[in-house]
């Protein structure tokens, strides 16, 4: 493309100008989590990474993060078998209603996430659920599921359905095809949509907050609990945990599938 | 007579009142015919004219509304396509992406239960087979379209099947690996005697690498015959047009006998066979002469043409270089308004005549097919 000199400057003016807005908070917690003084400030006081030290020590912050991290494991082993089989059914049967089924399975997305907690925390109260870790991580599965309906149904979409047929004239059974032709080939989709889930869940804040009791606290509902007392600088570094938390899950997603099929998929 | 036997002549396939019907389409109908032990069918026809449907009930991925698929004398119509011993090659292969082409190969011999150790052999010996020794450990997208095509006719073949399907795989491929694929096919179809069933639109493919043609249109099928009778007698103007390029005339029937017939297009008589089967052909209906562009001679002067039963002139509208031969479009006004078409090959003769030049046709009555509309 030939592009006048003035063209380019405006276009990687705008570009820088967009990854500088979206990249400004990670950027902002980043330096205040090294900063050297007691408060919680940008640019930061010095540097130094004693507060990376602090929340090391600190007993409720790592169990409310171990509790964070089994949330997302039990999200991900409730949605994986679910979101993977309804995404499958629904780009590839034309099932009567499909469009009907379709909006149903991603309503939680289109409900204000106070509403679907309070709902959650009625039916899990009503079970006598309340004071668990695991009606958390389904809680999450149930809310989050879209996106991995979603990022299933867009692989299974590019599925050629002659490949079944292929599977059968070669002799292969309804089980056998699927797991040895169809899962195979949405797997991009599975990946994507399970580290999706697993961030989600473990970010998750506010139907946590609404599930949780004083014991089980997950980490942004215990982050969340210190902000209210004093604000110091090891809520920044754990903000940074999160963080590369979530990019560590992104890499594993170039690595398993490459990051083309992530930012493909509709 | 003892009806359990089975006749010694019992054809690999059959298909009897076979129909399918989509909704408010009816994709094939009333289908009936035979296919001998190791013998190669192509079922010709224009997109839509419900060949893929067929060849799919064949496979068993879609079952008949109407009638019985037989192979090798049993009927077939409950029988799941994975209980059928029928490979198939598809349109766009379908490959499995994510093994290769050994484990392509490999996987029709493990969903059937073969003994795990002879797997290897048997793989390596269809890969063989298809020339693709040394290729076994790429990946799909690691192989050029012919490679691909060759994996697709193994995987099919390896389980040694009763019955292979070939539904238009050459489909996309360019014309000169189209050409070679079409006799590998033969090659191989001859090497293994399996008997093979083929879909194309390509008339050209059919003649070539066919026992059997049956030519299917808008449902039914139109002509079952091998590739010479196909060509030499066609059964009804459909066939006539769709296999060769043919020229049509419409008139009306004056005479018919087993010698020839004779009809009036406009105030002309031509005279030819009479190709139509039915017995309708009651004198004074409607009829078509179809005479084939390369059964026309041409010639600038009338004694040039040689003994021809009859001859017309005409001016050349429009000459086309098609490399082996030329193709003259020519209006002839006693033939009516259609241009005539005119294949031309002599190798001294070359592109003699050019566009607005005045010219002598004709033909021999024998090359005139006559069909009484039904």
């Amino acid at each position: 493309m030939n592009r006048s000199r003035s063209q380019q400057i405006v276009y990687w003016s705008l570009v820088i100008l967009t990854l500088l807005t979206l990249s400004a908070p990670t950027f902002v917690v980043l330096g205040a989590s090294f900063t050297s003084g007691n408060i919680i400030q940008f640019p930061p006081d010095g540097f130094s990474l004693k507060w990376y030290a602090a929340i090391i020590g600190e007993q409720n912050l790592r169990d409310a993060f171990g509790r964070s991290l089994i949330v997302a494991i039990i999200c991900v082993l409730v949605s994986l078998p679910t979101g993977t089989l309804a995404g499958i059914a629904l780009s590839k049967f034309r099932i009567r209603g499909a469009n009907a089924i379709q909006v149903y399975l991603l309503l939680p997305f289109t409900i204000p996430l106070i509403g679907s907690g309070i709902g959650l925390m009625l039916a899990f109260g009503d079970a006598g659920l309340l004071g668990n870790l695991w009606p958390i991580g389904i809680a999450t599965a149930v809310i989050n599921l879209p996106f991995m309906i979603w990022a299933v149904s867009s692989s299974a979409v590019g599925l050629d359905p002659d490949l079944e047929l292929a599977a059968q004239s070669c002799g292969a059974g309804p089980v056998q095809t699927f797991f040895s032709v169809t899962l195979p080939a949405v797997v991009p989709g599975v990946i994507t949509g399970s580290l999706l889930m697993f961030i989600l869940s473990l970010n998750e804040f506010l139907v946590s907050l609404l599930l949780v009791d004083a014991r089980i606290v997950t980490l942004p509902v215990q982050i969340y609990n210190s902000i209210r007392s004093i604000i110091t600088p090891d809520l920044a570094a754990v903000s940074v945990v999160f963080i590369v938390v979530a990019m560590l899950a992104i890499a594993a997603l170039d690595k398993l599938v490459g990051l083309e099929i992530f930012l493909k998929s509709k | 007579m003892n009806t359990n036997a089975i006749p010694a002549q019992t054809p690999a396939v059959s298909a009897s009142n076979v129909a399918m019907q989509f909704s408010d389409l009816m994709a094939v109908k009333d289908a009936n015919f035979e296919l001998e032990n190791g013998r190669f069918l192509t079922i010709l026809g224009p997109s839509g004219s419900g060949k893929t449907t067929l060849l799919r009930m064949i496979a068993g991925f879609l079952k008949p509304t109407q009638g019985q698929i037989f192979i090798n004398g049993k009927e077939v119509n409950a029988v799941a396509p994975n209980k059928r011993s029928v490979g198939m090659v598809f349109q766009k292969l379908a490959l499995f992406p994510h093994m290769t082409a050994a484990q392509n190969v490999a996987f029709p011999l493990k969903m059937r239960r073969f003994d795990a150790k002879k797997i290897p052999a048997r793989v390596l010996e269809f890969l063989n087979l298809v020339r693709l020794d040394g290729l076994e450990n790429r990946r799909m997208n690691e192989l050029s379209g012919g490679q691909q095509q060759r994996v697709a006719i193994a995987r099919a073949l390896v389980f040694e099947p009763d019955l292979l399907l070939l539904d238009e795989p050459l489909a996309a491929l360019d014309r000169k690996l189209r050409e070679e694929m079409q006799l590998e096919f033969r090659r191989i179809q001859k090497e293994l005697g399996v008997t093979t069933i083929n879909v194309t639109h390509d008339q050209r493919e059919a003649l070539v690498v066919s026992d059997q043609i049956i030519v299917m249109d808008n449902g039914e099928i139109q002509q079952d015959a091998s590739p010479t009778q196909m060509y030499r007698t066609p059964h009804n103007p459909f066939v006539a047009n769709f296999i060769g390029v043919t020229n049509l005339f419409d008139g009306k029937l004056m005479s018919a006998s087993a010698e020839g017939a004779e009809v009036h297009v406009g105030d002309l008589t031509l005279s030819g066979i009479l190709r139509s089967s039915s017995d309708a052909s009651v004198l004074g209906s409607q009829a078509r002469c179809a005479v084939r562009a390369e059964q026309i001679r041409i010639a600038a002067a009338p004694d040039a043409l040689g003994t021809l039963d009859l001859t017309f002139q005409g001016v050349v509208k429009d000459v086309i270089f098609e490399g082996e031969r030329l193709l003259y479009e020519l209006s002839v006004p006693e033939l009516g308004d259609e241009p005539v078409r005119i294949f031309h090959h002599d190798q001294n003769d070359f592109a003699t005549h050019d566009v607005g030049e005045t010219v002598h046709i004709g033909w021999m009555n024998r090359d005139l097919h006559i069909f009484v509309a039904s």
